[in-house]
Parts: C-alpha cells; structure tokens; sequence
C-alpha cells in the first residue's frame, strides 16, 4: 500500500508517494540519492543509519518512511552550512576520528544530538551518547576526543 | 635529515568527504539499468548436492536470471584451485552459495529464493581442525591431489591437510635431553570475524563488446582481475576492476571473496549491472573469516633462562576452502617463536580443510595467533622457573647478529624489540608488578589487580616478487597527480603516500594528489593492499617515480639554462643552480613542455614512472623452513593492566600500552589511529569474540547482537602509543608497516595480566567473564583455565 509522506530533510521540504514497508534508510538511499547515510546491518545494531528524526537520533534502518511523516530529518549531508564544516565535523578531522569513515554519519549525528542538548558533555556522556555505535577502525578514542574537544 | 612533509600531522585527503557523507562506497553507486542480486546458501556444513530445482524462481515475476552451479564449470583459487562461485555437486560449508537470483529489485530476489528447491545428502560434519587431522575423518576434498596449485604449496591427497609447512632447526631431541626444564601447554584462538562496518559489495557488467567491469569493495583489485580473467576465460585487458572508497577491510575483503561470483552473475545477463550487496548476516557465513588455530608448544629451556629448544604444533582451521588460508600457514610458523632466537626447532604447521567458512587473511595473519600461544608460554616458563618474566625475554631476545626461526640474521636496522620491552615496562610503572601476584586497590577486597606484557613481531607475509607501481604527472600549476594501485579502506594510504610524494617531488602536500580510487584500467599495478607493506613497498615505488620526475625537470632546466643537469637542484617546486639558486625555473613551466624565447619546445611532458619489487627474497627451503621468505619486521611490546571483579568475574582492562617500532613515522596521528584501532581490534578477540556453530555447523551468532565486538564502552580507560623509530634500510624515508602489528601482542598482554592478577592461566580466547569465576572456583580444566 502506498502513503503520500511529507517530509522536511535537511531544511528541504519532500513530498513522496511510499510504500508501507519502505524503512526511512531505503527512503533517504534510494528515494532521495542521500547515499551519505550507511547501512551497516538493517537491524539496528550497528548505529552506522543514525539520523536526526525531529532532533532525535534514530536507526533509520528500524523506522519506517511513513513514521516520519510531518517530520524534520538531519542527515549527515545537511550537517555543513555550505563550505563551513559543522564544528563536530572539524573536530573529527582534527583529532584523527576518520578512518575509513562508514560509521562517520551516524557518529556524527549521535554526536549533535548529545551536543544540541548538552553543550558540555563529559566522557561518561560521550559514551553514553555513543552506546550502540559500531566503529571498527579507531578504538573509540578518537572519537571520544573530537566530541570532548568540538569547539562550542 | 631535515623533513618538510614526513612526521607532520598532514590532513587526510578524504576527510571532507567523509565528514560530509560525499565519499563514495560501492553500494552508494547506482548504474542504469542496474539489477540486483541475492544469493541461496547453504543450509547443511558437508551435503551432496542431490537435486537444486530452480524452475518456480524462475517464474516469478521481475526475475531476470536463476543461476546454480551447473552453469560455471571452471574453479578459481589463487594458491589452489579448490572452488566454485556455485556449489556443484557438493557442499562444504553452511553458508555456501548454491544458487543465485538477478531480479529488478532485492525484494524480487529474496522472493524467488523463497522458490528455489534445493535436496542435499547429509555427510558427516568435522568443523575442528584437530579432529579434521585424524585419519578417518570426513574428508572434504576427495580430488585435492588433483588441484592446480602455485610452488610451494605442500597438501597431503587423501587427507584434509591442504598444506604442511616445516621449519627445521639443530638438534631437537639431544636439546630436550639436557633441558633443565621442559614446559609444555596448548592454546587456543578461536575463528573470529573481522566485523568490517561496511558490508562486501560488488557491481559486475559485461559490456556487449566482451568487457567486464566489476566495482567491488575490495582490498585487491588486481587479484579480482586475475582471477576473474581466468574463470571467465578473458583476457585480463578486458577485465576492469574499480574499487572506490572502502570501509574497513582487515584482510575479509584481501584476495578474492564475492567478486567471482559476482562476475559470473553478469554473464547471466549481459548488458546489465548486475548488484550483489550482503546482508550483515552472510559477511559472517558468506565471506571469509579470520584466526582459528590451535598451537601446542613444547619447550626446553636452562637452569640460566635461555631457550634452547621448541617443538610447535600449529593447526589451522581452514574451512570449505583452503586457498584462502594457506599462506597463513606458513606466515604463523615463521612467527611461532615470537621476537626470540631459538637455535634449536621442530614446528609443524598444517592447513585442514573442515566445515567452516573459509580461513581468510586478517589483520596480523597468523602472528595474534601464534603470539598468544608463545607469549603466554613465555610468561609460564619464567614463572615456573622463578626468573622476572622481562628478564626472561631479554635473555633469550632477537636482535642483530641473531637469527629468527627462517634463519634470517637481523641487522642493526630491523628494528630495537629490546627498547620496547623496556619502554612498556617503564609506562606500567617499574617492575615492582610483575613480582608474585596482583594486588586489590586499597579497600575494595572483592576486586583484583594485575599487570602483564608481552613482545611481538611480525613481517609482510607475501609473495617473493609482490609488485608495486607509481606514476606521478606534472601538473601545468607545479603540482602532481599521483596514481598508485593501492586501495584507502581507513587506514590513510593516501594521506602517507601523498606525504612521501610531496616529500620527495620537494612540494607542499597540497600541491600533491593521490587518485582516491583504483581502476586496475589506468592505475599501476598492486599486489594487493594487505600485509602492511603499502607505505613500504608503493611509498618506494613512489620514489623512483619521483625520482623520475627530477631527473626529467633536471634535463629540461639545464637545455633551458644552457648547463649539464648535475648543476641543478630541485627545491620548493622550483628547479634551480645550486651555484647560483636565482637562477631557477618552475615546476609549472616545465611540467608540459617548457619553450625557448623563439616559440620552441624544450621538453615533453614530465610523467614519473616507478617500480618497485622485494630484492633477494626466495622460497623456504621445503624440508627445513629456512630461507629469505620476509623482507622486514615491524617489533614491538605491549603491556596491560586489568582490573577483576571476583564477585562477577568481570574484567576491566584499565591502561593498554604499546611500543612499535615502525621506523621513521610518516604521520604520527595516523599512525597512532592504527595502533590503536587494531588494539581494539584485538581487545575484542580476547574478551568477547568467537564464532559458534551447532553441531551440524550452522553458524549460531551471524550478527552483531549474537557476536558482539568491543563498543565505546569496552574501550581501556587509558591507552597508550611510543614509537620507537629505528629508521628501515629499506623503507622510504625510513619507514616500516604497522597497520596490523598492533594486534599481535594484545591478547597475551592481558592473559598475562590475568595470570598476575587471578593466579590462573587462561588458553583459551575469548577470557570472559564466566571463565573467570569458572577459574576461581577451580573448575576450570582443559584450555579454559587452570590456576597455579
């Protein structure tokens, strides 16, 4: 069964005719060619889907497009304000957070959503924030820094 | 040597786009007219294929091809040939492909698989390898005598044992007979995944004109090309392989894994792109997996503390497939002995065939393996013999003028283990730890401390003629676009590469681009990106290239100024008279054919060429192991603090040390990057990681809640990182591979810790939580855990 969905993704507004059992990661992939978004696994247990649903971090895998439906959705794309990095992605360059950069987005938009509500995080928060996050390059550590040391 | 660009925390070249969501993997790529494949595996470890009926598939609706094993004939391998892409008559592992569906979407494909009727008849199951080498176990390859395989390949016909390496060192017997103690224990690394975030992808296409492309997440394109040229019977010019940005190899995505079939699935339907994306699910019974060893070692040592003799036994666990396996083999013998010169040697190691997934390369090939077993038995000689464990290393250490167990005599260049011992021992605070047991933190009775290291070392296990090319272009700004054939999978081979470029073309960094991708049409040719060789063998390569490009600026400068070249010097983009260095020309006038005052031409374009192949390394000699196999070691230590809860069994591992000495460190913070993230790595294979099968051998924990892998919250609360920098002989500027070495000494580290800390030795990987309360109350037993 199809649903007319309007969505508001990355302050552009979507109007879309979906599936019901299409997820909001196919939706983001293959509807809207916002391939930055990663698929890990498709059951939640990788956290490499992360998006910002109405400020929150979600599976995007384990949500359904229409559940959005009404909603704001951040993705990574949408983190730079044109050429100008978001701090939180400077701050994973500066601190070596990248490796081969499939966790990134998710990463990253955990990191905001802990930042967006509390602007001074300390490493407790930072591993808190990040719980359920898969990143098998870095050890963590330098993740953790980049979030603890963004610019505010 | 004054450096502009080597050892600066150069920015990686793709970090924008990575930061950004713009880098391309290969399941972000969309081709017109794209098709998309699932593929039907195997629900039985060792079957005949009696009957696979596909006809209802077919039939449904958007399915565009059906393929089972029937249709390709040809088998692949890149040491032996012991596969298909398909099933044929026979099943050797629960995961095998046995057929495959194209339709216009996943959904489609996962539809007719439903469809497909498949009838097996079961054989016996053998999934240990120590089983697997009885006489009388099942067999799985009845035709192994017959395969095609590579020089130096030794497998046993009529047997499961698809290679059987020997080292042969002096005396054995008449050495134990005058041992003054003799230790003897077994130990286990259990079969792990490498757990890569990004799951393997490929798109294959054969064009109407007879070429095949095949986009695929791999860490060795031009082995896909290879290997896909020969099955399908094309020449290599017609086989293009690309492989964009990739996350996370570890060595599961190094030789070949889904890329044949992929290529076969496009023959199915020429014209058109053709996906084959796995689900998290079949990276773990569809893929390779790593590790899988078990190791018995037999020592002789002197009331004095040396070593004077080892028997080792090492027994891989190879899965369906040996091909994949049996170089590591080979490279865990030449460890064995860990970083020590032991002048007396018996070690077999044998590759058996059971049913598993295939034994892949991953990261530390063979070397976390057999350093957990020496490492641990390094610890329980020098405790059984009452001599300090780091004492004990230091007595019986490699270093120059020593030979390993290949015979290969070290030199002062090869690098200082000794230092990182030292220099670990120092950062756990002193030596007053290792002295009897751990210690409980003031006023907490149910918890308990301990401290323990263990040396490492490990070299490029890898073809004796492993090639490696660059070609650096002049740009018409002075800048150079630089083509290497290796691949960027996390590790910042491109950031590296581009800094030993820029070094050596003496240009800013900036001025200098690596092609961020591999077309194995236009890029030079790469063994593969494995083996921590990249920065070593491609950075030499991209050496001569430039050394290339200066000779060439030279020749055009000196016909421009009228002077013989060997008057001019390259600097800051510039080509100047070293007598008068005013007098000077630009990289960008000489990049495309500088011009005299008259309109004419000086030179032609100036493009860099660069080979770069291993001197002087030669085959093991059959019988005894000995020869020129390994063309560097990367040595190291490193050191763990653990805390246990007695009460819960739980483990906290409080600080993670290690030393490496890697030579000359490109970039420190990628380096570092690496160190530690094989760490993790590692930290995972010794606290939680293994894979499990029923007794059939159905894989039981194929995801990421079943087999989980370290997250933010398993990370040691401390960490730290010393490069010990022993510039290489033969690396540029200096330079050795570290990307898997940090790896290798985890697991003992902390096994050792454990010993301090519990008074009980653990054999077995993973150490968990219930092994520990199993040790305390003294049921341990077996390779579980045995207190002392």
């Amino acid at each position: 069964m199809k649903h007319q969905i309007r969505v508001k993704v990355n302050a552009e507004t979507h109007e879309a005719q979906v599936s019901s059992e299409l997820t909001l990661l196919e939706f983001l992939r293959d509807t809207l060619g916002l391939t930055g978004t990663k698929m890990g696994c498709g059951n939640g247990e990788c956290g490499a889907c992360t998006v910002l649903l109405s400020g929150a971090p979600v599976r995007s895998c384990l949500i359904l497009a229409v559940e959005a439906d009404g909603q704001e959705i951040l993705t990574v794309e949408g983190l730079a304000r044109g050429d100008r990095l978001h701090p939180l992605q400077e701050a994973f360059l500066e601190k070596g957070a990248v490796q081969c950069g499939f966790c990134t987005p998710g990463m990253l938009l955990a990191a905001k959503a802990l930042v967006d509500r509390q602007p001074d995080p300390d490493l407790k928060d930072v591993k808190e924030a990040l719980g359920g996050h898969l990143c098998r390059c870095t050890g963590y550590e330098s993740i953790f820094e980049a979030i603890l040391a963004h610019p505010r | 040597m004054n450096f502009k660009v080597i050892g600066t925390e150069a920015p990686r070249p793709d970090g924008r786009e990575k930061v950004t969501g713009a880098a391309v993997f290969v399941a972000d790529l969309r081709m017109p007219g794209m098709l998309h494949a699932r593929v039907l595996r195997s629900g039985q470890a060792h079957a005949r294929l009696r009957r696979v009926d596909v006809s209802r598939a077919q039939a449904l609706d958007g399915v565009k091809a059906v393929v089972t094993g029937a249709r390709f004939q040809r088998p692949f391998g890149i040491c032996i040939t012991d596969q298909f892409p398909l099933a044929r008559d026979k099943v050797r592992f629960a995961g095998e492909p046995v057929a495959a569906v194209i339709a216009v979407s996943e959904q489609v494909a996962d539809e007719a698989l439903k469809l497909i009727e498949v009838e097996y008849d079961p054989l016996p199951v053998v999934l240990d390898p120590r089983e697997a080498i009885r006489p009388g176990a099942p067999l799985l390859h009845e035709d192994l005598g017959s395969y095609a395989r590579v020089a130096g390949i030794n497998p046993c016909p009529g047997t499961n044992i698809f290679h059987h390496f020997k080292i042969r060192r002096g005396e054995l017997e008449e050495t134990f007979h005058r041992a003054d103690h003799v230790v003897d224990r077994e130990y286990e690394f259990p079969s792990v995944h490498h757990v890569q975030l990004e799951p393997h992808g490929a798109i294959a296409r054969l064009s109407p004109g007879g070429d095949l492309t095949v986009w695929s997440s791999s860490q060795a394109p031009f082995v896909v090309r290879h290997t896909v040229s020969r099955l399908l019977g094309l020449p290599a010019s017609k086989v293009r392989v690309v492989v964009p940005y990739v996350g996370g190899g570890f060595g599961g995505k190094s030789d070949v894994t889904i890329e044949p079939l992929a290529a076969c699935l496009a023959t199915a339907v020429p014209g058109r792109a053709v996906r084959l994306v796995l689900a998290r699910e079949e990276m773990f019974d569809g893929t390779v997996i790593g590790r899988g060893l078990y190791a018995r070692y037999r020592t002789a040592v002197t009331r004095e503390g040396r070593i004077i003799g080892e028997e080792i036994l090492l027994t891989l666990n190879g899965g369906g497939y040996g091909d994949y396996a049996v170089n590591i083999v080979g490279g865990a013998a030449a460890s064995a002995t860990g970083p020590y010169e032991i002048p007396n040697l018996k070690i077999d190691a044998y590759g058996l065939y059971t049913n598993t997934p295939p034994t892949g390369a991953c990261r530390g090939y063979g070397h976390p393996e057999v350093h957990w077993a020496c490492e641990r038995q390094r610890e329980i000689i020098a405790r059984e013999m009452g001599i300090d464990p780091v004492e004990f290393r230091l007595r019986n250490i490699l270093g120059p003028g020593k030979s390993n167990a290949l015979g290969q005599i070290m030199e002062e260049d090869h690098g200082r283990v000794d230092l990182c011992i030292r220099k670990v021992v120092e950062d756990l605070a002193g030596p007053r730890y290792f002295a009897g047991r751990g210690h409980g933190p003031g006023g907490r009775p149910a918890v308990r401390r301990g401290k323990g290291i263990a040396a490492f070392m490990k070299a490029p296990v890898m073809p004796t003629n492993a090639q490696s090319g660059a070609i650096i272009r002049l740009n018409e700004d002075g800048g150079a676009t630089v083509s290497v054939g290796a691949v960027e999978m996390g590790q910042g081979t491109y950031t590296a590469l581009g800094q030993i470029a820029a070094e050596a073309l003496r240009l800013p960094v900036e001025m200098v681009r690596v092609v961020p991708f591999v077309d194995t049409e236009v890029s030079p040719y790469e063994w593969q990106t494995v083996a921590s060789h990249t920065t070593w063998a491609v950075g030499n390569a991209i050496l001569m290239a430039a050394a290339d490009v200066l000779d060439q600026l030279k020749v055009a400068a000196g016909a421009a100024f009228g002077v013989s070249p060997e008057e001019l010097e390259a600097g800051e983009g510039k080509i100047f008279l070293r007598e008068a260095p005013v007098v000077s020309l630009p990289y960008s006038r000489l990049a495309l054919g500088c011009t005299r005052s008259d309109g004419s031409a000086v030179n032609r374009p100036v493009i860099g060429r660069g080979t770069f192949v291993p001197s002087g390394l030669t085959y093991p000699d059959p019988e005894t192991g000995q020869g020129n196999p390994a063309a560097d070691w990367t040595f190291g230590c490193q050191g763990a603090e653990v805390e246990v809860d007695l009460r819960t069994g739980e483990i906290t591992v409080l600080k993670l040390v290690t030393a490496i000495d890697a030579g000359r460190i490109i970039n420190p913070l990628l380096a570092r990057g690496q160190v530690l993230g094989a760490a993790a790595q590692a930290l995972g294979s010794t606290l939680f990681e293994k894979l499990i099968y029923s007794e059939a051998g159905i894989m039981r924990n194929r995801s990421l809640t079943d087999y989980k892998i370290p997250g933010p919250e398993d990370m040691p609360l401390q960490t730290r990182v010393i490069f010990v920098e022993t510039p290489e002989k033969t690396g540029p500027y200096g330079a050795r591979g570290l990307g898997e070495h940090g790896t290798v000494g985890v697991p003992p580290a902390i096994g050792n810790a454990l010993a301090n800390a519990l008074g009980a030795d653990f054999y077995a990987l993973p150490i968990t939580a219930a092994d520990v309360i199993r040790a305390l109350k003294g049921k341990g037993g077996g390779l579980r855990a045995q207190t002392f």
